[in-house]
């Protein structure tokens, strides 16, 4: 049961407070580039939960099973992205099959997600931090499922500002970095949202 | 010896996730008009976007489809190195009923 909440407790943590787009400012570009459409950035948010996830669960066992025994600690960077980048390719040619339709409104992005570095940021930070398989497992989890919940919520300001009357310089790209600075602030506001729970 | 160990992991990760690859591309293929890559070929491919297509294989796609008829909508395009050689060879490949693909300059 312990365990279970602290789980919980590392998903919600890393999701929130840990935010990468917006406190660890990871993933930027997806964030600005596919936010036009709440639909491609739904597909966008979850093509980049199942890499994260699969990446998180790959790299995890690949570091400590294969990269530690044979002494090499210093390749995992190089590795992880040889990882990452086929999860990537996989990804492609699934959505490309089923979903063609996603497949074009993603475009460029999809590719990109190879260098999206929440992807890379968060088996590396696992790594850093030494953490345990579960513990890996809920912070890739949390920073993904994360990262899908700002895209989207970011996408839907972004149309409603499409009908907005904004100031003629600021139409566009530039009154959606404000919107994400003041996303950014609004979340500053859920640090210290466990600082009464002991754990 | 640990380079030695190094090159051996990353080639035995990079040949085990090549083979997985290859094996997900054969099940997950999808079926393509081999021309619309060809005609892509003979367009200047700068994706300038100037023709209103999101890129030179758009254009493509939509030359072969017949949703867009004049090729001079692309324009960088030159009409010797360009747009010749796709007519000539949507002459030569014609739709599989036996039609013509409709395009003009």
């Amino acid at each position: 049961m312990q365990i279970f909440i602290s789980f919980i407790l590392a998903i919600i943590s890393s999701m929130l407070i840990d935010n990468v787009v917006l406190s660890r400012f990871y993933g930027i570009c997806p964030f600005l580039g596919v936010s036009r459409k709440v639909n491609s950035s739904l597909g966008m948010g979850v093509a980049v939960v199942f890499v994260i996830i699969l990446a998180t669960v790959i790299c995890w066992p690949l570091y400590n099973f294969v990269l530690v025994p044979a002494g090499i600690q210093f390749m995992d960077t190089v590795a992880y992205i040889l990882v990452i980048a086929s999860l990537v390719q996989l990804v492609g040619l699934f959505i490309k099959k089923y979903s063609p339709s996603l497949y074009k409104s993603l475009g460029i992005y999809l590719p990109l997600i190879t260098t999206n570095c929440a992807v890379l940021g968060v088996a590396q930070s696992n790594t850093d931090q030494g953490l345990s398989f579960l513990s890996s497992l809920a912070n890739g989890i949390g920073t993904s499922i994360g990262f899908l919940l700002i895209i989207v919520a970011f996408s839907c300001i972004r149309v409603r500002l499409e009908s907005a009357n904004t100031p003629k310089a600021l139409k566009g790209l530039p009154i959606a970095l404000f919107t994400a600075a003041i996303m950014a602030i609004a979340f500053m506001g859920l640090q210290g949202l466990f600082s009464g729970i002991q754990l | 010896m640990e380079i030695l160990w190094a090159a051996l992991v990353l080639l035995g990760l990079g040949l085990l996730l090549g083979l997985g690859l290859a094996i997900a591309a054969v099940i997950l293929h999808v079926k393509e008009d081999k021309r619309i890559e060809e005609v892509a070929k003979r367009l200047p491919n700068y994706n300038c976007g100037s023709c209103g297509y999101a890129g030179c294989k758009a254009m493509a796609e939509a030359i072969v489809n017949g949703k867009e008829t004049n090729l001079r909508k692309c324009k960088p395009g030159k009409e010797d190195v360009n747009f010749k050689p796709i007519i000539e060879y949507l002459d030569q490949n014609p739709n599989e009923d036996g039609s013509k693909v409709n395009i003009h300059l």
